[in-house]
């Protein structure tokens, strides 16, 4: 994880290079940050569709603003800002546009393979009360506020460090970890009837 | 049974591993570079200007209500110092005119020939004699 104030950007040459116009070097951030990105856009939209679209967009509009970026930054806290505020503003949009429910949500999310431990899979009551536990646990982290869900996503299923979440969302780490605390709070009780 | 914060973040921890399947970013990025393409050539023009002038405008951010606000008061500046105003006209009592109106015979004029222009030596009593 890049410490902003300790370290100088790995990505200057890339960025300056992209800066200039080369393709290829933009080509390379994307396949860097790619799949970090892809993973907290998916589990705040929780929909793959909307998921490709937003990444486009994100990663458009990083390109078209390379020129205004002075890194003060690094590039990497930069552009996750950048997802992170079009991700909810994605959200409030969708939100107004159609009061979507669980059921319009990706079949996939509800069937995330990333929670079926292999070992389970010889025992179909066990793998039946992990699927259901999943589901839960999706249902749970859709009821979370996005403010919630977006530092439950960053912190317990990305690893990222409090510190970064806090330059990332320009708010205090004292912010972060309370957040976090009410964030578990409601994932515990909405999760107390299925867990043994 | 509750389950513990550790236990929730075991849990959701092993969604990090939750990935787009192989290839994703190969197609990604050639719709990507299609869609450069295609602004590239969108941006020409007037449409172009515009949307570059929007996305200036939308980046600004709070600043641009104030940037917003002094670019109206500065049009309606423009307008007011601009606007022809009409002068002032003091309405003057008329009379209706009750008889024919002719026009004018152009006066005759002299027949310089007919004239004697010769310097007079005689003049009368007080006026110079040449």
């Amino acid at each position: 994880m890049p410490d902003d104030s300790l370290q100088p950007d790995p990505d200057d040459d890339l960025v300056a290079r992209a800066r200039n116009g080369d393709t290829r070097a933009f080509d390379a951030l994307i396949l860097k940050y790619g799949e970090k990105l892809y993973g907290l856009v998916y589990n705040m939209t929780s929909h793959k569709e909307d998921t490709h679209d937003l990444l486009q967009d994100i990663f458009a509009k990083a390109y078209h603003s390379l020129p205004r970026f002075r890194g003060q930054s690094s590039f990497y806290t930069w552009i996750y800002q950048i997802a992170v505020n079009m991700t909810l503003n994605f959200l409030k949009k969708r939100k107004r546009r159609s009061g979507m429910s669980l059921n319009d949500l990706d079949a996939s999310f509800q069937d995330d393979p990333a929670l079926v431990d292999a070992s389970h899979l010889a025992n179909p009551e066990k793998q039946s009360k992990l699927h259901e536990l999943q589901k839960r646990l999706n249902e749970a982290m859709l009821s979370l506020s996005e403010a919630h869900r977006t530092v439950v996503t960053m912190f317990d299923i990305q690893g990222i460090p409090h510190a970064e979440i806090a330059r990332i969302l320009k708010v205090s780490e004292g912010t972060v970890r309370s957040r976090l605390h009410y964030a578990h709070l409601h994932l515990q009780s909405k999760l107390q009837d299925y867990w043994e | 049974m509750k389950p513990t914060v550790e236990e929730i973040g075991t849990l959701l921890a092993l969604k990090r591993h939750e990935r787009p399947e192989d290839g994703y970013f190969d197609g990604f990025l050639r719709e990507f570079h299609q869609r450069l393409r295609a602004e590239e050539a969108q941006q020409k023009g007037l449409a172009g200007w515009w949307r570059k002038t929007s996305a200036w405008f939308s980046d600004l951010g709070a600043s641009k209500w104030a940037y917003a606000g002094g670019l109206a008061y500065a049009t309606i500046v423009v307008l007011v110092m601009t606007f022809p105003r009409g002068q002032e006209v003091i309405p003057t009592a008329t009379t209706p005119v009750n008889h024919e109106v002719r026009s004018l015979e152009p006066a005759a004029v002299e027949q310089l020939d007919a004239l004697d222009l010769r310097p007079s030596t005689k003049g009368r009593t007080g006026e110079q004699e040449f």
